[in-house]
């Protein structure tokens, strides 16, 4: 075992080898096996550069766009053609550039700003990618069949049903996105933990760097606001492959449901995008202007307010759909209100600026147009939430220019600032000044030239989405100037790429930490080594590189905590989410091959669903079963997991032997985001009951009273069984503990076997009101998460055969019993809405 | 709940987004079952049980942003400027959720509610 912490003198030949020692156990695998990388830095350098790959193909089709409105009449796309592209064009940039780019640069730097060897979740971090990368591909291989979604990218009801879109092309968007959006979801889990649980040692929340307190704010964003859209995407996919009446008004269904569920998402969803770009511009504005972020508690405050507002805005997209008018005024003023907390920051980096010695560096330029285009965009956005205003100008090309200047100005600028900031981080090298300055003011002056006309061209009442215009109308002039202010910007965005792909060859090489900067991503080696740090320091400042300067050096001569290797281990400190003092010692899974076969399955899965071979697509679903479980099995006390579980006496102990390791909280949050996705189709029952215009409901209940009650109490002794068994764990005095688990998981398959048959049993009609429609996925709900307690704590009791849960290794059936309470509270809650709460008036 | 206990970080907005739920939702279903005539504007029972809800959580939350603070630490040490922290923002938290909460519910004395 290799060990300096008692010799920091230690020379040359002994750090070189504690480097190696590092190396072999963090390393990259090359060939084929890269595919098994779980490491951070690769994940996250692989996210920004599919996230540009996908940028430039929606580039593209911004192009066309353009090239198409550049004069009236244009023949170069045809109505079909046009509606494809302006399609995917958003789909393309929403889902599958602004958001995982962003997290992927919150992937790649989290670990490093926190003082910390690896995110807590590497294996979810690259099934995260995998899933991206090949949802991404199918959703792009719909461009070359020709069959690529049409119908905007929100997809309204009824347009998008089968009945308007017989074809695949809401199919390929439907199934395409639902597979990307599990690269979010897992990207929100990770980066919650992560940040709460693996920081440096006394690293207290008030000292946490503050983008972190973005990327906190924006991963329970996604938690929350991205299962309305899975939601409503499957219940969408479902209507149009099994003729479910979800949005069919003839059948009791509401098109306006879609519209809810995608907006709660939708508008959640600019903040998501906004707010890890505004986290850029805090972070990187202070190390330009030489001193602390003005107002750091103020800009926690203005974080966490506008991540709550956002939610309180969705409605705003549907004024002109008719709900009261109180009821508009309700989301007018909370859409006026979310400006404020965002006004807070601006006056923050106004005031940093204005209090600093700003250096006008290259991201310092990308940082100014970023608060010129920003602020212009969030005044018409204030705008547009008065509701006689968004009357008059809806579906105009105004908001086509209000949204670019929002997303455009709030997320692209700053994240060409910020990659032209880390990149001595990526290559070692520093970035060219000229070339950079160049694709700097092509494309604010192209990007103004397009958006800024627009304003007036969508005033002067042209739509959006038409594939053409008369001439005539006062518009051609405005359309011309857009479309070569749009050929100008992709010059701009060009000459950034060719300075890019030169930087690699050709840029001067970077010294220590070359901007002066705080953060302790600079104390890494550049580029940095996949383990980080050799030693993790103890943080208890907000700006360890100005306070202490030495560290870069410190830390890489090993002077640090967790500065062993011979034990096999990757291995980060386990603090206390609020202070940081140190818990345990998180012990974190190596390579492996599961989240890219689990990935390729679900893929497979997906194009099986799109072709309807449902046959094929269950059996690849019974395969990723099995890769999950296998997966799953490698944890814990599992030699794969921690092929040397000693620790030194004076260290504390492996997360593993404890009651509180990560997974405990990965179970939280994926049960927060669960929690989200099951109250968006409990919303859906109550709207549909409440607002649908032709709701129809059968003389009886087909729910039986008696065995919906009948089928809750296994659920319930399953949960207080497990529960007592948890408790016993906890105090060491438990004997027999494998027969427990079997007896519990014989539990759970007797209330699954209960919920097969009332699903059997109950006489619905799942085809022909929306009633019964809702109620079977409620239920199936209930199925599935009653099958995967059941295979949980089933592999809970084959682990205590195996010797991989006991009462030296204990917390896993902590984290079985968190799923279990969870699945029985929800079938609580269906069995009180679906049977107790109709009793209330009796409408059966 | 303790005033420097870090779930403040979310009390104060969670409260405001339960009663956010609570009006439009209560509204929109009053507005399908019972809606008030027309002719009796905002004076009415419907707006009078969502300004009475939106009273009550005002209240709700000054007194909570209250409550933090006057538990602000003015000590000196780590632990200090950590409550510090904690309590200041569960305060401002609290008090922004106030604001929203009054700025959103004005509309309720002054327009009718089904229209």
């Amino acid at each position: 075992m290799t060990d300096i912490t008692a010799n920091p003198q230690s020379d040359q030949a002994e750090q070189d080898r504690l480097h190696q020692d590092l190396d072999e156990i963090w390393g990259n695998p090359r060939g084929w096996r890269a595919l098994s990388i779980v490491n951070h830095t690769t994940i996250g350098v692989r996210f920004l550069v599919t996230g540009l790959f996908f940028f430039v193909i929606g580039l593209l089709l911004a192009m066309l766009i353009r090239t198409q409105l550049a004069i009236p009449g244009n023949t170069f796309l045809g109505p079909d053609e046009y509606n494809q592209v302006f399609t995917m064009h958003g789909t393309v940039m929403m889902f599958l550039f602004a958001v995982p780019i962003l997290e992927g640069l919150a992937i790649y730097l989290l670990p490093k700003m926190l003082g910390a060897r690896d995110m807590l979740f590497p294996r979810l971090s690259a099934l995260g990618y995998w899933s991206y990368l090949f949802g991404g591909l199918i959703l792009l291989s719909s461009l070359l069949l020709d069959v690529a979604p049409n119908a905007g990218w929100f997809m309204y009801t009824p347009l998008s049903d089968r009945v308007y879109s017989p074809g695949l092309n809401s199919d390929f968007w439907l199934i395409g996105i639902t597979f990307v959006e599990i690269s979010a979801i897992s990207a929100g889990v990770e980066i919650v933990v992560s940040i709460l649980r693996a920081r440096a040692p006394g690293m207290g929340l008030h000292q946490m760097p503050v983008f972190a307190w973005y990327m906190l704010v924006v991963a329970m964003m996604i938690l929350i606001g991205f299962p309305p859209m899975i939601l409503a995407s499957l219940m969408l996919e479902i209507s149009r492959a099994a003729d479910l009446p979800f949005f069919d008004v003839a059948r009791g269904g509401d098109p306006i449901l879609w519209q809810h569920l995608f907006w709660l998402f939708g508008h959640p969803e600019v903040y998501i995008i906004f707010l890890p770009a505004a986290g850029i511009v805090s972070t990187i504005l202070p190390v330009f202007c030489g001193r602390p972020l003005v107002g750091y508690r103020w800009v926690v405050l203005g974080v966490l307010t506008t991540g709550f507002i956002s939610f309180g805005l969705w409605v705003h997209h549907m004024f002109t759909i008719g709900i009261p008018q109180l009821a508009q005024l309700f989301f007018s003023a909370a859409s006026m209100l979310v400006a404020v907390p965002t006004g807070i920051q601006v006056f923050s980096w106004i005031a940093t600026l204005w209090l600093g010695k700003p250096r006008f560096e290259l991201p310092m330029l990308w940082l100014v147009g970023f608060i010129v285009i920003f602020v212009a965009g969030g005044l018409t956005g204030v705008m547009l939430s008065l509701v006689p205003f968004d009357w008059q100008v809806h579906d105009t090309y105004f908001v086509v220019a209000h949204f670019h200047y929002v997303l455009v100005g709030g997320m692209f600028f700053p994240l060409m600032a910020g990659i032209y900031y880390w990149l001595p981080h990526f290559s070692g090298r520093m970035p060219s000044m000229t070339l950079g300055r160049w694709g700097f003011w092509l494309t604010f002056i192209g990007f103004n030239l397009t958006f800024l006309i627009m304003h007036w061209t969508g005033l002067m009442g042209m739509p959006r989405r038409v594939y053409t215009y008369e001439s005539g109308l006062g518009w051609d002039l405005p359309n011309l100037i857009s479309s070569i202010g749009g050929f100008i910007m992709a010059f701009g965005v060009a000459t950034f790429l060719l300075d890019l792909f030169l930087h690699f060859r050709f840029g001067e090489k970077a010294g220590e930490n070359p901007w002066k900067a705080d953060t302790l991503e600079w104390a890494t080696q550049l580029p940095p080594t996949a383990y980080n740090f050799v030693s993790l320091p103890d943080v208890t400042t907000r700006h360890p590189l100005w306070d202490q300067p030495h560290l870069p050096k410190a830390i890489a001569n090993g002077e640090y905590g967790l500065s062993v290797s011979g034990h096999g281990r990757r291995e980060t400190w386990g603090v206390d989410p609020v202070t940081g003092r140190i818990r345990h010692i998180i012990h974190l899974p190596g390579n492996s091959m599961w989240p890219f076969v689990l990935s390729a399955l679900l893929a497979v899965v997906c194009i099986c669903l799109l072709v309807s071979a449902y046959t094929l697509a269950g059996l690849g679903t019974m395969a990723a079963l099995v890769v999950c479980l296998r997966w799953s099995w490698e944890n814990g006390a599992h030699p794969k997991a921690a092929p040397d579980a000693h620790t030194k006496p004076d260290e504390p102990p492996l997360h593993s032997r404890t009651f509180d390791g990560p997974g405990l909280w990965g179970m939280g949050t994926t049960l927060i985001s669960n929690g989200s996705l099951y109250l968006s189709l409990l919303f859906g029952w109550f709207y549909l009951w409440s607002v649908s215009p032709n709701w129809q409901i059968p003389a009886q209940n087909p729910l039986n009273h008696g065995f919906m009650l009948a089928a809750l109490l296994p659920a319930l002794a399953t949960t207080v069984w497990l529960r007592r068994v948890v408790r016993q764990l906890k105090q060491k005095n438990i004997s027999r503990l494998g027969l427990h688990l079997w007896s519990i998981t014989v539990l759970g398959l007797l209330h699954t076997l209960l919920l097969v048959m009332l699903i059997f049993e109950a006489p619905l009609k799942p085809t022909e009101t929306t009633h019964d429609a809702v109620l079977l996925v409620m239920l199936g709900y209930s199925l599935l998460h009653a099958v995967v307690g059941v295979l949980a704590a089933g592999l809970q009791a084959l682990r205590v055969h195996w010797g991989y849960v006991g009462i030296s290794a204990p917390y896993e059936p902590k984290i079985v019993l968190q799923w279990w309470v969870y699945t029985t509270t929800v079938f609580v809650i269906t069995y009180t809405a679906t049977v107790l709460f109709p009793l209330t008036w009796k409408p059966y | 709940m303790r005033p420097a206990h870090p779930l403040q970080l979310i009390a104060g907005l969670a409260v405001w987004s339960l009663w956010f739920i609570a009006i439009y939702g209560g509204l929109s279903v009053a507005c399908q079952i019972a809606p008030p005539e027309a002719e009796a504007g905002a004076l009415n029972r419907l707006n009078l049980m969502l300004g009475l809800l939106t009273l009550a959580t005002l209240a709700f939350l000054l007194w909570n942003a209250r409550r933090c603070w006057q538990a602000i630490n003015q000590g000196d040490s780590e632990e200090a400027r950590r409550q510090r922290f904690l309590a200041t923002l569960g305060a401002g938290l609290h008090l922004v959720g106030a604001i929203a909460t009054l700025f959103v519910g004005i509309p309720i004395l002054v327009m009718p509610p089904c229209l």
